[in-house]
């Protein structure tokens, strides 16, 4: 690995400072399951990396708060999977915690570093999507919030302003009731990078939400109805853009697996919604 | 340079470490604890596997500096520590069920498997594999493994098949 | 304990507690790290080589190349004299080092490589057999370096070939021909244990510690490239941490001698991962069978044309392929066979031994082809086998060992534990397959045994333990000869200035070949104590007995093989499985492996030898391969996109069992053990894939997407 220095900011507001003042010379070090790989073989070559796990307001927390739980930027994938609050109210989100990597890698992977690397394989994005998930950002202006969606930008860029942070991820407590699953192909059952990941939301009021990701530069999300089921999976497989080059899988595969992990999930989606009637 | 201090194996050190070398690095060249093992260097294979602050991580992926004012523990430490020439018995029940053949991975294998058991006491198989699915073994010793882990949570001492 | 017991592994409480030394955690004072230099190509014309930044920075001691060598620069291989200490004139492969810095630090050895500035030239390459085979294709070898050789011109390094009977009678005879190719990836070893290879001067002589499977065959490299008597070249070869034929044969112990005496330091090579996928590999190959039989599924020929994919330097590959292929008409007699099989040169990493010797690549095409034919002629695929399976004494290869053991009984026992003859679950399907391979075909292993003054033994062999617990299961042997507790006798391994001559380990043949030199022994010890108590035997001046014994088995210059086979390792395998049609996945739900042994020493070894060959085998049946560009360049590089089999990517179920009829050669009839288990996974898993979903993949890996695709085409062609 080149040399860097090493800072650990201990206030958000020295973060913003050191991140300012560094500018594109500094890398931003939360779970380091990515950052490091990418500081061993080249790809990234900051001057200096800035450790943000001692800033109090990151601090691994997820909470409830007027209607929303509220995932601190620290937290990680091990938390998220832990968590009994996420288990019921957000349980796709929790099975894709659950296959980022292993136990190791999901000890020190953080759920806001998932979202901020924006590949657009990262297992969490799909379900983040479905859910409505919010990015609170921090930065020298105001506390902002970017709906997810608007988030993605593309592969490897957010809507993030230099020297911001994402401090949480806020995900609205359904009003009603919530099926929601997760689904995604891998090359074997051991954890592995997705060629394709799907997850569902389906509302009792009728809204269908369905996102999916390694299929283009960034997630998607698509929303419709409840009995229209099948024009939803048709307008996804018509946006997806799978890469022509990719090591995992060919294109007409996963476009293939797109439809038959739509459908798995929209059926264990609506199995979840009755059971949760029961 | 950057001093950092650490409990390593339940001793407190105080040590200077390069920001851009790992947890591994140090554990291997700066600290002469060779038991973790150096393989991928990108988190898949496990063989570099440590706790830190209670949890197990790749150590590879670790900034030793990351590890200031925090608690390592490494595979020296699993065997009893009242008696340091005894096997915990996690370690025996890996030997009696032929978990070690080359012997590599198992440092590593060896803590992923004494975290799950401190986690969860009575694992079912497909909890021990998943517990351990971030530890390759080309060997393909899993079975035995899986069976000295499911031992040691049975409190059996070792019984050979 | 007792022989056949499962005496705990000699070396585990080491390995249990982070106590082992591997070659990695082994540091040499004022020791030197050399970090290699290479370019991003195939096939490269080596142009000047700036090292001026390099040698700029603090730290760095020396930036090696071809031209620091002795010129022309010494070559060295195991069979031929082809590849280079390092690349001279063009790189051959991508990875192919064309540079070595050595320095103080790791940061800095490395820092100083990024610097190393070379010229290159890219060559056209060939990478796959077909552009390899092409008539004026670039020639991966220099013809020179072959005289006299009417392939020289070609790619193809060397042609074998091997047959008896008529074929053309047979031919003409067959009421059914199958005639089918079979494709074999390039996978890699993948050893947890990167290679280490590190040198010093020792006196006027070198000391080299390596990763090492053949401590005595490096050592005989060494000297020759060094020019040094043989006395003055030492290997340090501790236990490896997983080898599996890919820690044979030299690879860069000659660039550190060279380098260790130049700096007149110690110099180490550690090798990260990625640089092992670029180090070593398995041959790939390309085999077409054609099976010919009789509507009573009476074996009338096999007839086989295999191309293997070798690397850009020769290593032990051509071997590889002719040994493999060999046997490649499987166990089983033919009124014909034939077999021609070729290496094939590639601007790709050197391939070299991989657990099964050449024999899962063909044993694949040929266990595939054979339950086609026996569906051809509406037969049940076991039973087809069992009707022509060899018997004991049987010659089913004319002019080789006959024969060596019950391996119907082997057979029958894997269909018993699949449950063959029982209906099978809705949706699922089963294979079969047999697997073969000849161990050894010669052998030179010495053993010495020194019993102490209070009886304990200390134990000399050239063995190399990688994992398979030879370790153990000589300390077994000597314990059980002498009538000594197990926790008496102490192993001493590893170093060839210190413990006798061992050709090597592989070919599974140690616990045969040095569990007889150590049997040999540990009676001429037994000779010298004369039935006398050992106080009484030792006198007045105490002292200690040595008695040193020989294993030997000669070389037979007019075998096609240079000596035929000491004994067969043979092993039948069974799957059922289901397969999930909208995805491809298979779901493996019982894995049944069982394997002829003659004798197991240590019944757990066996086990768990036989079990994670199979676990191996899965690997490249289900996920494994290497991926390239269209440059020649490796694009899966490390353990991200290189997938191997995990705890989770398990058989539901393995059932191993073991057939001990005490007929081997062996240390109280004992045969090899550890690489058959492997052969025989993919055709059982194939076969298994038709039997559930009727589709017929004649390439590996299965992994789902090409399971998927089949699925399609099935679906193609019946909707036609």
């Amino acid at each position: 690995m080149r040399p860097f220095e090493y800072a650990r900011p201990e206030t958000l507001a020295q973060a913003i400072a050191l991140l300012e003042h560094e500018g594109g010379r500094a890398r931003v070090l939360a779970g380091g399951t990515d950052l490091v790989i990418r500081l061993r073989d080249g790809t990234y070559e900051p001057a200096v990396v800035i450790d943000i796990k001692r800033i109090p307001e990151l601090a691994p927390a997820i909470a409830e708060v007027d209607g929303l739980v509220r995932i601190s930027g620290g937290t990680v994938m091990t938390d998220v999977a832990d968590s009994a609050l996420m288990q019921r109210s957000f349980p796709a989100l929790v099975d894709a915690a659950r296959v980022v990597g292993s136990v190791q890698i999901r000890n020190r992977a953080t759920l806001a570093g998932n979202i901020c690397n924006a590949s657009p394989a990262a297992d969490t994005a799909p379900a983040l999507l479905v859910y409505d998930a919010t990015v609170v950002c921090f930065g020298p202006g105001e506390e902002r919030r970017i709906p997810l969606d608007d988030f993605f930008v593309r592969s490897g860029v957010t809507a993030l302003a230099p020297a911001e942070l994402v401090t949480a991820i806020e995900l609205p407590l359904p009003s009603g009731r919530l099926g929601a699953a997760f689904q995604r192909r891998t090359r074997r059952r051991g954890h592995d990078l997705a060629s394709v990941t799907v997850a569902v939301a389906i509302h009792d009021r009728g809204e269908v939400r369905l996102a999916f990701g390694s299929l283009g530069p960034r997630p998607l999300l698509l929303v419709g109805r409840v009995g229209d089921e099948a024009d939803l999976i048709a307008r996804a497989v018509a946006a997806a853009a799978p890469s022509p080059t990719s090591m995992r899988a060919g294109p007409e595969y996963r476009l293939a697996m797109l439809g038959v992990l739509a459908r798995r999930a929209l059926d264990a989606a609506s199995a979840s919604l009755r059971g949760a009637a029961a | 340079m950057i001093p950092i201090n650490l409990r390593l194996n339940g001793e407190l050190r105080a040590i200077s470490v390069e920001p851009h070398h790992t947890l591994l690095d140090v554990l291997r060249d700066d600290l002469d604890l060779t038991g973790t093992k150096e393989c991928c260097l990108v988190g898949e294979c496990g063989a570099c596997t440590v706790r830190l602050n209670g949890r197990i991580v790749d150590s590879c992926l670790v900034l030793a500096v990351e590890a200031d004012g925090g608690e390592v523990e490494t595979v020296e430490s699993l065997a009893d520590p009242s008696d340091r020439s005894a096997l915990s018995p996690l370690q025996q029940a890996f030997l009696s069920h032929g978990a070690v053949q080359c012997g590599f991975c198992i440092p590593g294998q060896l803590m992923a498997a004494d975290d799950l058991l401190r986690h969860v006491a009575h694992p079912t198989r497909p909890e021990i594999e998943e517990g351990l699915a971030g530890n390759l073994c080309r060997c393909g010793c899993y079975y035995q493994i899986i069976d000295a882990v499911e031992a040691t949570a049975a409190g059996a001492a070792g019984e050979q098949k | 304990m007792s022989i056949g017991d499962s005496a705990p592994r000699g070396g585990g409480r080491e390995r249990v507690t982070g106590q082992q030394l591997y070659v990695a955690d082994i540091h040499l004072p004022n020791e030197l790290h050399v970090k290699l230099v290479t370019l991003p190509c195939a096939r490269g014309r080596i142009g000047a080589i700036d090292a001026s930044r390099a040698l700029a920075l603090p730290g760095t001691h020396m930036v090696f190349s071809a031209a620091d060598l002795p010129q022309p620069v010494p070559r060295f291989g195991p069979q031929f004299t082809d590849r280079p200490v390092i690349a001279v004139g063009e790189t051959k492969y991508h990875g192919d080092p064309v540079a070595a810095v050595a320095a103080e630090t790791r940061d800095a050895a490395e820092q100083a490589a990024r610097l190393v500035r070379v010229e290159y030239e890219e060559l056209p390459a060939v990478t796959t057999i077909a552009a390899a085979r092409v008539m004026n294709a670039p020639l991966v070898q220099d013809p020179s370096l072959r005289p006299n050789d009417a392939l020289a011109g070609t790619n193809v390094l060397r042609e074998h070939a091997v047959a008896w009977g008529d074929m053309d009678a047979a031919t003409a005879e067959a009421e059914a021909v199958v005639e089918n190719t079979y494709h074999f990836p390039m996978v890699t070893h993948f050893a947890i244990e990167p290679h280490v290879f590190m040198a010093a001067p020792d006196g006027d002589g070198v000391r080299v510690w390596t990763t090492i499977q053949h401590p005595f065959w490096l050592q005989r490299v060494l000297a020759g490239v060094l020019r040094m008597p043989l006395a003055k070249v030492r290997i340090i070869a501790p236990d490896p941490g997983g080898a599996f034929g890919g820690k044979q044969h030299a690879k860069y112990e000659p660039l550190v001698a060279f380098m260790a005496l130049k700096a007149q330091r110690p110099v180490r090579l550690d090798l990260t991962l990625e640089e092992t996928f670029q180090a070593v590999r398995r041959t790939e190959a390309e085999v077409r069978v054609r099976t010919g039989l009789r509507r009573d599924g009476r074996l009338v020929f096999q007839d086989v044309d295999a191309n293997y994919l070798i690397g850009a330097y020769a290593d032990i590959a051509d071997r590889v392929v002719g040994k493999g292929s060999y046997i490649g008409c499987g166990p089983y007699n033919y009124e014909a066979g034939r077999v021609v099989a070729r290496s094939v040169l590639s601007h790709t990493v050197p391939s070299t031994a991989m657990r099964g010797f050449g024999n899962p690549q063909v044993n694949w095409a040929v266990e595939s082809n054979l339950t086609e034919a026996a569906l051809a002629v509406d037969m049940d695929p076991v039973e087809l086998r069992l009707k022509n399976l060899a018997r004991k004494g049987d010659p089913f290869i004319p002019f080789d060992t006959p024969c060596d053991g019950d391996w119907e009984q082997a057979a029958k026992r894997a269909a018993e534990l699949i449950g063959w003859d029982k209906p099978k679950p809705e949706g699922r399907g089963r294979g079969f397959a047999l697997g073969i391979k000849s161990g050894p075909t010669t052998g030179l292993s010495y053993a010495m045994v020194r019993i102490q003054a209070d009886g304990s033994a200390l134990v000399y062999c050239g063995t190399q333990d990688l994992g398979q617990g030879a370790r153990t299961v000589l300390a077994q042997i000597c314990a059980n000869e002498l009538g000594l507790a197990l926790e008496r006798v102490t192993m001493v391994m590893g170093d060839t200035g210190v413990v006798p001559y061992d050709q090597q380990t592989s070919a599974s043949r140690s616990t045969v070949l040095m569990g007889n030199a150590v049997v040999a022994a540990c009676k001429q010890v037994r000779e010298q104590l004369g039935g006398a108590d050992l106080e009484t035997a030792l006198g007045r001046l105490g002292g200690e007995v040595i008695g040193v014994g020989q294993a030997r088995k000669e070389a037979d210059p007019d075998h096609p093989l240079g000596g035929s086979a000491a004994f067969f390792e043979f092993n039948a395998t069974a799957v059922e499985l289901s397969v999930d049609e909208d995805t491809g996945d298979i779901t493996i739900h019982r894995h049944v492996t069982v394997s002829d042994v003659g004798k197991a020493i240590n019944r757990l070894q066996v086990k768990m030898q036989d079990e994670g060959a199979a676990i191996m085998g899965l690997g490249h049946t289900l996920m494994e391969h290497y991926i390239w560009d269209d440059a020649g360049r490796i694009r899966n590089l490390g353990a991200i996109d290189y997938r191997i089999p995990t705890s989770m990517d398990l058989p539901a179920e393995m059932v191993s069992d073991m057939i001990e009829n005490g007929d081997g050669p062996g240390p109280y009839g004992a045969k090899g053990v550890s690489e058959v288990a492997l052969l025989a996974v993919a055709a059982a898993v194939g076969a298994a894939v038709r039997d559930a979903t009727g589709v017929v993949i004649r390439d590996l890996p299965l992994s789902p997407e090409r399971v998927w695709t089949a699925l399609q085409e099935r679906e193609a062609t019946l909707a036609k």
